[in-house]
């Protein structure tokens, strides 16, 4: 009996350091969220009302500033998520392809060509491209100048705003998809494309046929992470277009994080950002169900 | 077969317009690193600077006109990053050691799917949460605020739970008849076994923080605090967007270590990203 005691102790020392880490920076960091957005939490003030679900009620009651905040920046979100997501994975897709039928001595090189932006960081990325959009001497205009074309506001009229975002998002993160499809592409057996062929089939029929029903799984995995990374897109308005022209870009966690450190509002912020995690958590719920539906259907 | 040879050859050429695509504007931020503000902001195209100057590099470096402590925010980086790495490779392989091997852990299995499910709550439920309790414990603009953060996360325990749980029974059978107890049988078998499993963690723990952008942007107050991702953030909101041959040379440097790092370590970086995506 002791020793049983003894060794459970032992056992649980191992998960300890990170269970207090888990607690006190996941755990706890949720459960305080709720708490302040239950109150009228101001940054600089230490007297904190409850307020119960006031700030929720807020949020869905049409005319207030809270209203706005929150379904102007949701919206704005959901057009970013709209743009990029059957960008990122036809284009994500597209390239693995491309690699797949390179000779193999090439295949490394390109792959790591594509990949390399994912390496740097929002700051980095942003800062390389604000160069390149800048309207007066920034490359894409200089360029366009040179073939006589008018130069473009990149980053400052619609719907180039959006435009601009979407091509850095692809070039900054499309490796990362291109990679999970190369390696879903490799567990394709040969030998369905070789019966295909012997049937006669045609590369597009054998890519409708064989590659994407094999892939489906990976294709719905790429599917829920590129739709919750574009939720919660931040780093591109926020440094290359700064929200606009106008809020045209300010998107969710812009909104969430200026009523939080601009206006010092931490109470209402965080009913925002609860509200926006719930709303990605659902998101990627429903689209695992889907994915659990067809392993389902599979076996 | 020549019909082939030119389709293969067509195939690369649309692969290698691509790749300048995704190279050009690398190779532009290195080469207006090297141009004078003046030929920078000039909208001329070339890539071979006019006049080539390593001004940026030695000014940025020293600090002088720039006034910002570029070097201080690299070495801040560093530090946060390899600190933060350390502590998540040792927690999160003990946590995983456990919950693999050792079954009379109380609560195995409830722990367990907890870390799990964890890896699905965004990071905006608990940022602003996380923002107020440093605040309250009054390390806002502390390394401990850059560091900590970084240990809750589960997909390290994940990562090497999978890899520990379809280790072989025999092995730690025969360590234990030997009398090894679970922390030697932990430092002695399951870490020196798991070295390939850990570089890849390390890797991808490492670029994660060192380019982490949205927390060091808040959870820092004071220049001589910022990461190098804060600090070239500030730089691109500041004044700084018309000298942009010195922006430039700023951002290859914070940008050189971690593509270092990423190149050497690809493979580990992609076994990482298609076993998140297999499981």
């Amino acid at each position: 009996m002791v020793k049983s005691w003894h060794s459970k102790l032992t056992s649980s020392l191992f998960v300890l350091p990170y269970f207090i880490c888990f607690a006190a920076f996941l755990l706890f960091p949720i459960l305080y969220g709720v708490y302040i957005s239950l109150h009228n939490f101001e940054l600089l003030s230490p007297e904190h009302d409850f307020v119960g679900f006031k700030h929720y009620a807020t949020i869905f009651t049409p005319g207030t500033y809270l209203n706005s905040l929150f379904f102007n920046g949701l919206w704005n979100t959901i057009q970013f998520v709209i743009y990029s997501v059957p960008l990122l994975i036809v284009v994500g897709l597209g390239l693995a392809m491309l690699i797949q039928h390179l000779p193999s001595k090439l295949r490394g090189m390109f792959r790591t060509f594509y990949f390399l932006p994912y390496a740097l960081s929002a700051s980095v990325m942003s800062v390389i491209w604000l160069m390149i959009f800048d309207t007066n001497s920034g490359f894409l205009n200089s360029l366009l100048m040179k073939l006589n074309i008018p130069a473009i506001p990149w980053l400052t009229d619609q719907p180039w705003a959006w435009v601009s975002l979407i091509t850095t998002t692809l070039w900054w993160t499309i490796g990362f998809n291109m990679i999970i499809f190369i390696n879903a592409l490799n567990q394709v057996p040969e030998d369905f494309y070789e019966a295909a062929s012997l049937d006669g089939a045609h590369a597009w029929d054998k890519f409708i046929h064989i590659t994407l029903p094999s892939i489906k799984p990976v294709m719905l995995f790429v599917m829920i992470t590129s739709t919750i990374a574009s939720f919660n897109v931040f780093a591109q308005p926020f440094l290359l277009t700064r929200g606009g022209p106008g809020d045209s870009t300010k998107v969710l966690l812009i909104n969430v994080l200026d009523q939080a450190f601009i206006r010092k509002e931490i109470g209402s912020a965080s009913a925002m950002a609860i509200l926006m995690a719930l709303l990605i958590m659902i998101i990627s719920i429903v689209q695992f169900r889907l994915t659990y539906g067809n392993k389902g259907e599979e076996s | 077969m020549s019909m082939k040879r030119i389709k293969t050859l067509l195939l690369v050429l649309l692969a290698s317009g691509i790749a300048v695509v995704f190279l050009l504007p690398l190779v532009w931020m290195i080469s207006t690193s090297f141009k004078n503000d003046f030929e920078a902001l000039s909208g001329k195209m070339n890539f071979i600077p006019l006049k080539p100057t390593f001004d940026n590099y030695i000014k940025g470096f020293s600090g002088e006109l720039m006034n910002v402590p570029i070097l201080q925010w690299i070495t801040n980086s560093l530090m946060v990053g390899i600190a933060g790495t350390a502590i998540v490779l040792l927690i999160a392989s003990m946590a995983a050691f456990a919950l693999a091997r050792l079954k009379d852990l109380p609560l195995r299995k409830t722990l367990l799917s907890m870390f799990i499910a964890s890896l699905m709550i965004p990071g905006v439920l608990t940022f602003l949460p996380m923002y107020m309790e440093f605040n309250a414990l009054g390390l806002i603009n502390t390394y401990a605020a850059l560091i900590l953060p970084y240990t809750a996360g589960a997909f390290g325990v994940f990562l090497l739970y999978q890899f520990f749980i379809s280790f072989p029974k025999d092995i730690e059978e025969a360590a234990r008849i030997d009398g090894a107890n679970k922390w030697k049988l932990y430092t002695h078998i399951m870490l020196p076994s798991s070295v390939s499993i850990m570089v890849t963690l390390l890797i991808f723990t490492f670029m994660g923080i060192y380019n982490d952008f949205v927390w060091p942007l808040y959870a820092t107050t004071s220049p001589e605090m910022r990461t190098i991702t804060a600090g070239i953030a500030m730089m691109a909101q500041g004044s700084y967007t018309q000298s942009y041959g010195k922006l430039m040379a700023m951002t290859a440097a914070a940008a050189i270590p971690v593509v270092v790092i990423f190149i050497l370590g690809q493979r580990s970086f992609v076994k990482a990203i298609t076993q998140s995506a297999i499981k």
